[in-house]
């Protein structure tokens, strides 16, 4: 009687999707709102920052319609991924890997630069950065990694490691700091929530911990100094200290309910270094207080824990991996952020996920969130009731 | 159904550590957040503002100075100065900026550091000033252009001195320049800056707290790369008050032109020019020669030129007429003659018999300049005789006759004002030297003799005055007895032209002295010019007064200048009655010192002031007889 069901391996094909009706039911609705939330607070955001800059030449409705061509285009890319069974993403692993490398090499040679780091490039009047594809496909490419292996022998976690290692190296040759540690806090986070023995995780950060005299070296001095200067940012005021000082400011002038939208005064006189995306918190705690903030961070739990959930529902290891990876990656990023804009962090150019002003950010988060409701609507229903 | 079982990939405990961590590291964000937001709120509230709004101060346009006619001897010309606040300039790019500043403001790359760094350690949220002089105007364009380059700098309008003719005025109005530490650490509390300008010397540190105004404040709002968005507040300065002199141009310059065309022909080297207006203390005129050109002040004088100022046995930079002292020559025989009337040793009919030009007393021989034969004290003055003086003086062993004595002298020398300053309203007076016994025994360890009262009578020896000194006693006599303290400051308006004050003549003393031999001293100094001692041909004007010769100093060699020193120096000390009479009327008297002037035994003959005297006085009233200052 006991027949070791099939269903399993049926699920996980791409070819056995279920009916598209019972899949709607399945949409998780807490994540779809606190995602619509988030991109709308991420316009509104925009809106304020925009016409506070008094600095800014252009036209605030073109850079509006901007933002909320981004969002239309990341909504959208969003319900077509999760229509779609996400074991073809799996499938499609290899491909995403290899398409990821071809964007950052291209970056490398092709793209434009600003404050001395080559992240993007323009594509029929778009800023296009890779960087922020590269975390989701990554994302991708590492579920389907661990879902096919044992995550507890380590020739997997090395495996994982050597994949990993040439976008990260890529990457930093940019250079993008920052978004190198996104890919190893996503990694890790990876390999834990798959089940990777927890020694060999502590080694791989006592390895991480290792090299760093190494990654020191290879260091830019103003990355040096981001890195250093936060714990005692009135150590050089005027120079690296500077942004986390203004930063502070702007943030501890917010008080408890905020100078209200667009009434702010640290980022529109310019004293936020890119007000409109590394230091992105700062305007917004500035505006909007702390009432503002612990909102957003309300939204920001309910979309990781529900990506969370979702791990814990999916029918299967490499949708499970995947909305692991997804929360481990926009939940390192936030953290980094926000850590950065209080002094908590050291200063590195990370984007907040959906409030910093950016296509490229804001419709891979889409994609990925897209992923994630396509496992929320093929999970197992029985498993989890 | 074992799903679970078969459900071996999820770590539920994983995730749950996971969505705990996750929860954790958003609650210690928030509690953070808390801490600056709520907690800290206000603190950080008040620094944004900080950092939004400076609040500068606005400079004070400085006070012009008019002579009594309305003609501007001071203005303030449009300039531009340069200033930085150390606030702004990252401490890793001060080097740069000071070299790439150095060029533009011409100075040291060393010395802008040094002021930065110093301004850094006093306020650095107060701009200092790096340029010395102002700058013109491309090089303030420059710095506003290219202001990413230059982090810190502030341009602002910075008003220039100048004055309109330089060496005329230069003695009397002095120069402003940037404040001194000193000065700085004395006047921090009344609101210098400083990058402030101050006057220096002369009126313009006379009258520095009519002339500077007060600071106004304007309230910026600034981005982080510190333009100015806009102002939000503005307490505008108040501009500095304006100076009316008692000063007449026209005179002045009539003064002037004499004087130098004199130094031109070698007449003298060095002169001195003071008028007055006896009835009230109001000085008319005031001219030393040489002077320097205070203007070179405001562009930054060199060291070369320092030195060569300073070096120069003429003191260009000293006003000659209160700031050096000269015998009086003969001048002082009028202190001889008050002293004796007013002890009763002599009066108008005291007689003394001149039939030799040489007393001897106790072997020392006390010269006259010539034999004049018997004079009463009119003609006694009028032909300067020193033996008649000699005799009122220190007395004549010869015919028996009493002099008035040193302390008498030294009493009615005092009295007209000599020994001590004027009290004049201009810095550097010095205060002359009236001898008397004690004052040789506490400063030489010696007796009075005879021959010191000798001296003293004819106003050589220890008798040290200052052009105005004499200038004033004179005008006291001519004016029956009243000693002002001279003036130079008429009075003083606002911008809008409205009087702010306007000091009343100030009365130091009045002579105690009998009217007729005050009167008496007036008829004698109109004879000086009568008799022809001091001789004026064709004199248009009642001029009265008095010659003197004052000989010291030495007869050979050359000075700055490279003429001739002559140990010989000429006064003419004068004033105009109304009409042909001593009443004490005269509305202008003046002093004439030319130094190093024609070698003479006589001083009637080459006594160049006389001349100079005349051909002033005349040309200032036009001839027409009219007496009295516009």
């Amino acid at each position: 009687m006991s027949v070791r069901p099939i269903a399993l391996q049926q699920a996980a094909s791409p070819l056995h999707d279920r009916p598209t009706a019972r899949r709607l039911l399945d949409f998780d609705w807490i994540l779809l709102i606190a995602t619509v939330l988030l991109i709308g607070y991420g316009l509104v955001m925009g809106y304020s920052i925009t016409i506070e800059d008094r600095t800014f030449s252009g036209d605030v409705g073109q850079q509006m319609l901007r933002g909320v061509l981004y969002a239309v285009i990341g909504v959208s890319a969003m319900a077509i991924v999760a229509l779609v069974d996400y074991a073809w993403l799996g499938t499609f692993a290899p491909v995403f890997y290899l398409l990821t490398l071809a964007l950052l090499v291209a970056v490398l040679f092709g793209g434009q630069s600003t404050l001395g780091a080559t992240r993007w490039y323009t594509v029929a009047g778009f800023k296009f950065q890779p960087g922020e594809f590269a975390k989701v496909f990554m994302v991708i490419v590492l579920a389907k990694w661990f879902a096919d292996r044992d995550a507890r022998s380590p020739l997997t976690l090395i495996g994982g490691l050597a994949i990993l290692a040439v976008p990260v190296g890529l990457v930093f040759k940019q250079p993008d700091l920052g978004t190198s540690l996104v890919f190893l806090g996503m990694f890790v986070g990876m390999a834990f929530v798959a089940g990777a023995r927890l020694w060999q995780l502590t080694a791989i950060l006592a390895g991480a911990a290792a090299v760093m005299p190494v990654v020191w070296g290879v260091l830019k001095d103003y990355q040096r100094a981001r890195l250093t200067v936060f714990l005692d940012p009135y150590s050089d005021p005027q120079g690296a200290g500077w942004n986390i000082i203004q930063s502070l400011i702007a943030v501890g002038s917010g008080s408890l309910t905020g100078k209200g939208l667009t009434a702010g005064t640290q980022s529109p006189l310019g004293y936020l270094p890119i007000s409109e995306s590394d230091f992105v918190f700062a305007g917004l705690a500035e505006d909007l207080g702390f009432v503002g903030a612990a909102t957003l961070f309300a939204l920001y739990v309910a979309l990781l824990l529900s990506a969370l959930r979702i791990a814990y529902r999916s029918r299967d290891a490499f949708g499970s991996y995947l909305a692991g990876g997804v929360a481990a990656m926009l939940g390192f990023q936030i953290v980094v952020n926000v850590g950065m804009a209080i002094s908590l962090m050291p200063v590195t150019g990370i984007p907040l996920p959906f409030i910093s002003q950016g296509g490229s950010s804001l419709i891979s988060i889409c994609f990925a969130l897209g992923a994630l409701q396509a496992i929320s609507m093929r999970r197992e229903q029985k498993a989890v009731a | 159904m074992s799903g679970r079982d078969v459900r071996v990939f999820v770590h539920p405990r994983r995730l749950a550590a996971l969505a705990l961590a996750m929860v954790g590291v958003f609650v210690v964000l928030g509690v953070r957040l808390w801490d600056l937001q709520v907690v800290q709120g206000a603190h950080y509230r008040e620094l944004a503002e900080q950092n939004r709004v400076v609040r500068l101060p606005v400079l004070a346009s400085r006070g012009v100075v008019y002579d009594r006619t309305g003609r501007l001897l001071a203005r303030n010309d449009p300039g531009f100065a340069v200033n930085v606040l150390p606030v702004d300039v990252p401490r890793a790019r001060e080097a740069e900026l000071a070299s790439r500043l150095a060029p533009l403001v011409e100075r040291g790359a060393e010395e802008i550091l040094k002021a930065i760094g110093d301004q850094r350690v006093r306020n650095p949220y107060e701009p200092v000033k790096v340029s010395a002089r102002p700058v013109p105007r491309d090089v303030a364009l420059l710095l506003v252009e290219r202001a990413e380059m230059y982090p810190g700098v502030r341009v602002s309008g910075e008003a220039m001195r100048s004055y309109v003719d330089g060496p005329l005025y230069a003695p009397l109005l002095g120069y402003v320049g940037p404040i001194d530490e000193e000065e700085f650490s004395e006047r921090k509390d009344a609101g210098y800056l400083l990058r402030d300008t101050i006057g220096k010397t002369g009126l313009e540190w006379q009258y520095e707290r009519y002339l500077r105004g007060t600071l106004g404040w304007r309230e910026i709002e600034r981005d982080a790369s510190l333009r100015e968005l806009r102002t939000l507040a503005l307490v505008p300065p108040k501009p500095g008050n304006d100076l009316v002199l008692t000063i007449d141009d026209r005179l002045q310059k009539l003064i002037s032109d004499e004087l130098e065309r004199g130094v031109r022909e070698d007449r003298f080297t060095q002169a001195v020019g003071i008028a007055m207006n006896p009835q009230n203390g109001e000085i008319l005129a005031m001219v030393s020669i040489p002077a320097y050109d205070n203007n070179a002040f405001i562009q930054g004088v060199s060291n070369a030129q320092m030195r060569a100022w300073n070096s120069d046995d003429r003191h260009p930079l000293v006003n000659k007429a209160i700031g050096d002292i000269y015998p009086p020559g003969s001048t002082f025989k009028m202190v001889t003659g008050l002293s004796a009337l007013s002890t009763g040793v002599a009066t108008r009919n005291t007689v003394v018999n001149v039939n030799t030009n040489v007393l001897v007393v106790d072997g020392w021989k006390f010269y006259d300049w010539r034999v004049h034969g018997a004079l009463d004290f009119v003609n006694g003055f009028a032909h300067s005789s020193d033996i008649y003086f000699y005799t009122l003086g220190g007395g004549n062993p010869y015919s028996g006759q009493r002099g008035a004595g040193p302390e008498a002298l030294a009493k009615y020398g005092r009295m007209l004002g000599f020994g001590t300053p004027t009290g004049i309203d201009l810095p550097g007076e010095a205060s002359g030297i009236m001898p008397d016994p004690t004052w040789k025994l506490t400063t030489f360890d010696e007796p009075w003799t005879l021959g010191n009262t000798y001296h003293a009578s004819i106003g050589q020896g220890f008798v040290a005055v200052t052009p105005l000194q004499l200038l004033n006693a004179y005008a006291s006599v001519a004016n029956g007895g009243t000693v002002y303290r001279p003036h130079v400051l008429k009075e003083v308006r606002g911008t809008d032209g409205t009087v702010v004050a306007a000091p009343a003549p100030q009365v130091a003393r009045k002579l105690d002295m009998r009217q007729e031999d005050l009167r008496l001293i007036r008829e004698a100094a109109r004879r000086v010019v009568t008799v022809g001692h001091a001789y004026m041909p064709n004199a248009k004007l009642p001029i009265a007064g008095k010659t003197g010769t004052a000989e010291f100093g030495e007869s050979q060699g050359v000075d700055a200048a490279g003429r001739q020193r002559l140990g010989f120096h000429n006064w003419f000390v004068s004033f105009l009655p109304k009409e042909d009479n001593a009443d004490p009327t005269a509305e202008i008297a003046m002093v004439l010192f030319t130094f190093d002037s024609s070698r003479s035994v006589c001083d009637v003959c080459f006594n160049p002031a006389v001349a100079l005297t005349q051909r002033i006085l005349e040309a200032y009233r036009g001839g027409d007889g009219k007496v009295g200052v516009p």
